[in-house]
């Protein structure tokens, strides 16, 4: 053994030492770096994020980081965070996607890989159409879907993802499921092919239509949460008119399994006040989502009954491995 | 009397507008921009989206004026800048100025860099202005158009692009062809998005997210430009920087004047390619070269040092950026990754693109186009003073570059997804393009394949889908027809060319 190698080894053994014995100090000042938050998705995903760690770096005394992982459906950033050490700096801003990435194949872990640690908004999908087919509500969409010939053309943003589970929970839930045909496009174009009337029918998120809606060239005949969306306050939800469907994206934070309770609790108390603020309250009007804190425990809860529904939704439309 | 009460209105916003773009606090922002976005967009390995990215978290507390000028002067900042390394180094910046290495490099071997440089941002001021100008005055029409442009349409168009890389194949139509459908299979690893399925992952979930298309421009383009400068024989070294001439000498105007009329339909080129949503630059910017060539009187000298092999792409390319904004105010749909950034900063400020715009936001939106054009002044007058500068990059001893153009590359290569595959896969197809150079393969269709890959296949199968499997709809719509006869003309003056080449070689 080199005179390098002890003097390495006892260096070590001290620092490990005074590790140990500050250990509860240091765990009591948590935070004390900058915390790591990765971003699966780009688009409105990677818009709330940035806000959101910036509130969140004010209330913690510390950075938040938001960092993009994209890629895989959100499969690239979840293996990222797993492979991480649980101790409250890497955490993931997560979305529906852990499940729909686990039950599609695409990673061996599921949610219990992760603890929660809040909500914070949710996005509500609508289901709009072509004005010039004058329907206005659900019933007349039935109806006029059943009296069709062919197939109604409804476009996704790709098979298995969350439009695609949406459209497909509504239609079954109508009892229109062998009368629709799926289209896959790019995000974001669904709104232009209704318009050019390529296809019939299409789910995405309120704030894609709502401008169409004010020039009275589409309608939305529905959201499929349990609550109506602010920015197309009028259209009613689908449970309103008599269709039992809940579904509804959610995004909150969660950190590896393992990670201690005092940094998720503090993370949890940044997520509530930032939420609770006046610029996340402002900025989610101008985005199209709703803001919706939700504590850890009721959120793990969330986690657990919205796995079980789409692990089943996956597997009835045969997308799951 | 319709007529009087609009232009009133439209004076009224216009002079709305100018308020609140012309306050310092603008102007400074879009300056801000235009220069971070020159600086990314000309160091090789660093890309604009990235500098986008960063830009975005600064503007949610800003006004929505200042903050759309901070994204635009980036964004326009960007486009321009990525001329700057694709002609001192033949390592384009951005994906749209990979047509501009083919004479923009050669012009610099010649001594020629800062002319090349001056007159790709006088021809990119050019272009940019005049898309805006075009679109200024017929959104509405034009977005009328665009929407007719469905998964059909955009596939013979994007399939007419492509045909493009017959006039790029160098000494050989058969390698040019390889190179395309070897940037074609590149693209198809990864995650499809229509089926939502794995392709080519092996189960890896790092493949998941594929091959980045900015990972694969920068290894194509720098690592080879890397291994050549590190093997390089001393002696041939010094020779080398002989031929390399530094003067620093702007374009006569006689020069511009005499390629106005190129300039213009490069212009109109763009502003058409960039309002169909998801055609994106560099469909325009390799169509533009390709249409030059092609009309030139002395087609022969492209790809040797020809200034319209400059100006075509130059011109195009900026010219996208005034046509791609009216998918994104008018439909609310971004071209490609940068524009998704700037429709985001619109998003946060209340800003929501779609018809409705024009009604609720006619003041922010005529300050956007006011923003636009001092972005491009700002360019315009940093350039200027830039290429001075950049033109002594080529002093360096080369193996000194070459080092730090690998770094950059590999740091920018991280950034761009926060991932360390993507350093590796920038490495290995780095590599695999340094052997087809060796075997005289020519590297720009690859990256033609590579760009209009996924869209050329999404397209085509959403088409597929939407006639439900029926092939009629790519000979009963006329757009259609008319992008595939222009694809067949192209390959067909190709073939024709390369046999008279071929008798005329077996003549001598």
């Amino acid at each position: 053994m080199t005179f390098q190698t002890i003097f390495k080894n006892s260096l070590i053994a001290a620092i490990s030492s005074i590790v140990i014995a500050f250990g509860g100090a240091v765990q009591a000042e948590y935070p004390e770096k900058p915390v790591d938050m990765t971003v699966l998705f780009g688009g409105t995903a990677n818009t709330i994020a940035q806000l959101l760690s910036e509130l969140m770096s004010d209330e913690l005394g510390q950075p938040i980081v938001p960092v993009s992982r994209t890629g895989g459906g959100g499969a690239v950033g979840y293996s990222h965070v797993v492979g991480t050490a649980p101790d409250g700096y890497n955490i993931v801003w997560n979305s529906n996607s852990i499940s729909t990435t686990h039950h599609t194949g695409r990673v061996e872990f599921d949610y219990t890989a992760f603890t929660p640690i809040a909500r914070v908004s949710t996005e509500i999908p609508a289901l709009a159409v072509n004005a010039s087919t004058g329907w206005t509500n659900l019933d007349d969409f039935a109806s006029g879907v059943s009296a069709m010939d062919g197939k109604l053309k409804v476009g996704i943003s790709g098979k298995g993802s969350f439009t695609h589970l949406t459209s497909a929970a509504l239609f079954d839930a109508m009892g229109l499921a062998d009368k629709v045909a799926y289209i896959s496009y790019g995000k974001g174009k669904a709104p232009v092919e209704l318009l050019a009337g390529r296809i019939d029918a299409a789910i995405q998120w309120p704030g894609q239509f709502a401008s169409y809606v004010e020039s009275g060239d589409l309608n939305v005949l529905a959201v499929t949460g349990s609550e109506r969306v602010g920015v197309l306050s009028e259209v009613p939800t689908a449970q309103e008119q008599g269709v039992d469907v809940d579904i509804s994206m959610w995004r909150g934070l969660a950190a590896p399994a393992g990670t201690p309770i005092a940094a998720v609790e503090k993370l949890q108390a940044a997520a509530q006040a930032a939420v609770a603020s006046d610029a996340f309250q402002e900025a989610s009007k101008n985005i199209g989502f709703s803001p919706a804190f939700l504590n850890a425990t009721d959120f793990g809860t969330l986690i657990e009954s919205d796995d079980a529904f789409y692990g089943a939704l996956l597997q009835r439309l045969g997308l799951a491995k | 009397m319709a007529l009087g009460s609009t232009s009133d209105r439209s004076l009224d916003l216009f002079l709305q507008a100018l308020s609140l773009a012309l306050t310092p606090m603008a102007i400074g922002a879009i300056g801000l921009g235009a220069l971070v976005g020159l600086i990314f967009g000309s160091t090789p390995g660093l890309t604009f989206t990235v500098a986008l990215a960063l830009a975005l978290p600064m503007t949610f507390s800003m006004d929505p004026v200042p903050a759309m000028g901070l994204l635009l002067g980036t964004y326009i900042g960007g486009m321009t800048g990525g001329s700057v390394s694709a002609i001192l180094l033949g390592i384009p910046g951005t994906p749209s100025a990979a047509a501009t290495v083919l004479d923009g490099h050669p012009m610099t071997k010649q001594g020629e860099a800062s002319i090349a440089l001056g007159t790709a941002v006088i021809v990119s001021v050019f272009g940019g202005i005049f898309s805006l100008a075009v679109m200024v005055v017929s959104v509405d029409l034009v977005s009328k158009l665009a929407i007719g442009f469905g998964p059909a349409e955009i596939f013979a168009l994007v399939l007419f692009g492509m045909s493009t890389i017959c006039g790029l194949c160098g000494d050989s139509l058969l390698k040019g062809l390889i190179a395309g459908v070897l940037g074609l299979m590149v693209m198809t690893i990864g995650i499809d998005t229509i089926e939502g399925v794995p392709r080519m992952t092996f189960g890896s979930v790092n493949m998941l997210q594929g091959v980045n298309l900015l990972v694969a421009l920068i290894g194509v383009f720098a690592i080879p430009f890397v291994i050549e400068a590190l093997s390089e024989d001393k002696n041939a070294h010094s020779q080398n920087t002989r031929v390399i001439r530094v003067k620093v000498e702007l374009p006569k105007i006689r020069l511009l004047i005499r390629n106005a009329w190129l300039m213009v339909r490069c212009s109109i080129l763009g502003t058409g390619i960039g309002a169909i949503p998801g055609a994106g630059g560099p469909i325009a910017s390799f169509l533009a070269y390709d249409h030059a060539k092609r009309f030139s009187k002395k087609p022969e000298r492209f790809g040797k040092g020809n200034i319209e092999g400059v100006i075509a792409p130059e011109t195009a390319n900026n010219a996208v950026t005034g046509g791609t904004l009216i998918p994104l105010l008018s439909l609310g749909i971004p071209g490609d990754p940068a524009t998704a950034i700037v429709l985001a900063g619109l998003m946060i400020h209340g800003i929501t693109p779609g018809p409705a715009l024009f009604m609720n936001y006619a003041s922010e939106v005529y300050g956007i186009y006011v923003a636009v054009v001092l972005a491009y002044i700002w360019v315009l007058g940093l350039q200027l003073v830039g290429i001075r500068i950049f033109v002594h990059v080529l002093k360096i001893p080369r193996e000194m570059l070459a080092l730090t153009v690998l770094v950059l590359c590999a740091v920018g290569a991280f950034s761009i997804r926060n991932s360390a595959f993507d350093i590796y896969a920038m490495g290995v197809i780095g590599v695999l393009a340094y052997f087809l150079i060796a075997l005289r393969v020519p590297i720009t269709p690859i990256i033609l394949g590579m760009v209009l890959g996924p869209t050329l296949e999404n397209e085509f199968r959403t088409a597929m889908m939407l006639s439900n499997g029926n092939i009629d709809v790519f000979y009963t719509s006329p757009t259609v027809l008319i992008f595939f006869t222009l694809a067949l003309l192209v390959i067909g003056l190709q073939l024709k060319s390369e046999l008279t080449r071929k008798t005329k070689h077996q003549d001598n």
